[in-house]
């Protein structure tokens, strides 16, 4: 429990230092690992069921090989890649904005410095400190938040790509 | 003047002579006539010469005697001055003589007296400044006269001193409420209720004024802090004595209060933008509109498809694997090849008004940090021409322009961000859509027909 107090603190005082566009980073990020842990779940517990279900129904077809066979099975397939690909994009996109919302945390930083300079002068350099904190504070939980979302995003997608080739492959014409 | 008279008579005879040299036949009774008369005349102004020298010496007697007489004062008074002189010097030692003793009288009395005036002067400003001045005025005069004395301060003075301290500590630790005049932003003045908070904070039921020293009159603030703020000033104005309540206290006594009416606003924020931060937020509105329409449209789109689907026997021509569907049974009974051509042809027709005005939404999406971009350099060259004009003394001149470069920055990201995300959106479902009709319509129609046949 202090352990977790002790965390919240700290997390709280990073805000403190960081300002408002740290939620947003917060928000895209959380957005983006329930996203991608939805994905995973999807590809490592409900896909291969679904994928069974697919190869045996095809097996279970005498014709594979007329026009109306193809059609079908290009259905299925796309209909499963279809589940594969939901929601990829969204990841993807994720992913690209977490250094843009850092860099508009940068840019309402540099506001707040300008405007302590506009009200304050340069003398007080401590004052301005606290917008430069609120500058470069974002823009590193972006580019974290990027780079935490990058390596599993590309993990996701090649397995997903993997899954549906494996899926055309389990299909033969007989 | 005799003289004069003289050098007339002579002149008056050399014309009579020269008179008589041009006319011969003048008449020389007349000339004896003018000589007797010159000559009386002669005698009767020596007598009244006479006259006069004999007024002279008589005047000259009665000066000397004056003489005589100032120089006897003069001496006299000099005899007084040299006494005076002797006195002075003496007065001078005595005086140098009660000065020590005094010095010794007071003794360690007179360090106390300088830390006095000096506490005293120090106390002026802070007393003067105090917003407990503001419902007891006047304390600052007594202080003022204790400052400014030259002689020693009597005990009466003493305690002003030590009241006027005691009073600004008693009042600092109470709430206390009273009518006074408030000059309002609109210039009338007001009398009001105002509830003071120590020596910190006035408020009023308007939310916080401030004391100001220099005019000795009570302002409201140029803008008021935010509403939950305000929320506990009108709290305060309400709480019954003795109540506990929550407020926000101004520690600095009003410096933070009336830095904080410096502090722009968020819409003042947006307003620094200009018209590149206007161009940006109507980019903003029009691709969320677009997104918003298409979303809608898609998701219509894709519920009609799906009751489509799960009627297959009866094409509906709301939608578009309907039309689709309607190609094939319009077309049921040629050969397979035909039938995929026509199929083809008609999801052709469908695709355009599926993936419509989405690009739109990305290039808006990349458009509005390009125009971010833009107010950015044109900012700077309105910084770098304040700086050829004023040059860089002076930040404040500076900063309002670079605020106008910041901000469209930051707008052309709070643009983009959300386009970024509603065109992921509205790209996924027409995808979701294109795929249906792309690769699973000929499906459908394969198993349908299958099913027929079987």
């Amino acid at each position: 429990m202090l352990v977790l107090m002790e965390i919240w603190e700290s997390i709280r005082d990073f805000v403190a230092t960081g300002g408002d566009v740290l939620y947003v980073v917060a928000i895209a990020l959380f957005l983006m690992w329930v996203l991608m842990i939805e994905r995973y779940w999807f590809l490592l517990g409900e896909f291969p069921k679904m994928q069974k279900e697919i190869v045996a129904k095809w097996d279970a077809r005498q014709d594979t090989t007329s026009w109306y066979a193809h059609r079908i099975r290009e259905a299925w397939i796309s209909e499963a890649s279809e589940k594969l690909d939901e929601r990829m994009l969204i990841i993807k996109t994720l992913v690209a904005m977490c250094p843009l919302i850092g860099l508009l945390g940068t840019v309402t930083g540099m506001i707040t410095v300008f405007e302590t300079m506009a009200t304050q002068g340069t003398g007080n350099a401590r004052m301005m400190a606290s917008g430069i904190s609120m500058a470069t504070v974002p823009t590193m939980a972006g580019m974290v938040a990027a780079l935490s979302g990058v390596f599993f995003s590309t993990r996701l997608e090649a397995r997903a790509k993997m899954a549906k080739e494996k899926l055309v492959d389990s299909l033969p014409h007989h | 003047m005799k003289k004069l008279f003289k050098g007339f008579a002579v002149a008056a005879a050399l014309s009579v002579s020269a008179g008589a040299a041009l006319n011969a036949h003048a008449n020389t009774q007349e000339l004896d006539k003018i000589l007797e008369q010159v000559k009386q005349q002669r005698i009767s102004e020596g007598k009244l010469n006479k006259a006069r020298e004999q007024e002279f010496l008589s005047a000259k007697a009665d000066k000397q005697a004056l003489y005589n007489k100032a120089k006897r004062d003069f001496a006299a008074e000099q005899a007084r001055g040299e006494a005076l002189k002797k006195q002075f010097a003496q007065n001078e030692i005595t005086l140098a003589e009660k000065e020590t003793a005094l010095e010794n009288a007071k003794g360690t009395l007179g360090e106390m007296f300088g830390v006095v005036r000096r506490s005293a002067s120090e106390a002026i400003g802070s007393i003067e400044a105090s917003i407990v001045s503001a419902e007891k005025p006047g304390r600052a005069e007594v202080l003022r006269s204790l400052a400014a004395a030259k002689e020693l301060p009597t005990v009466r003075e003493l305690e002003e001193l030590w009241i006027a301290f005691q009073t600004e500590m008693t009042e600092s630790a109470k709430v206390s409420k009273f009518q006074a005049e408030v000059a309002e932003l609109s210039g009338e003045v007001k009398t009001k209720e105002i509830t003071r908070v120590g020596n910190f904070n006035l408020v009023t039921k308007d939310g916080y004024v401030y004391y100001s020293a220099e005019t000795k009159s009570i302002q409201p603030l140029g803008k008021q802090p935010d509403g939950y703020v305000l929320d506990t000033v009108t709290a305060l104005i309400n709480a019954p004595a003795g109540q506990v309540t929550p407020f926000y206290l101004d520690p600095t006594r009003g410096a933070i209060l009336r830095l904080n009416t410096q502090r722009a606003t968020t819409e003042e924020r947006w307003h620094q933008g200009d018209t590149v931060g206007y161009i940006i937020t109507a980019l903003l509105v029009v691709g969320a509109l677009i997104a918003l329409v298409r979303f809608l449209d898609l998701m219509l789109v894709t519920a009609k498809i799906r009751s489509q689907m799960k009627n297959i026997n009866t094409p509906n021509t709301n939608n578009p694997l309907g039309r689709i569907l309607k190609v094939y049974h319009d077309n049921k009974n040629q050969d397979v090849e035909n039938l995929e051509l026509k199929l083809d042809e008609a999801i052709l027709r469908e695709t355009p008004r599926i993936d419509a005005g989405i690009n739109i939404i990305k290039i808006l999406a990349a458009i509005a940090p390009l125009l971010g971009l833009l107010g950015t350099v044109v900012g700077m060259i309105m910084t770098f021409e304040s700086i050829t004009l004023f040059g860089t003394g002076d930040p404040k001149i500076m900063a309002g322009n670079i605020s106008l470069a910041l901000v469209t920055t930051a707008l052309g990201l709070i643009a983009a961000l959300p386009l970024i995300l509603l065109h992921a959106i509205v790209s996924g479902r027409s995808k979701a859509v294109l795929h249906i009709l792309d690769e699973q319509s000929a499906g459908i129609i394969a198993s349908h027909a299958e099913k027929e046949r079987a």
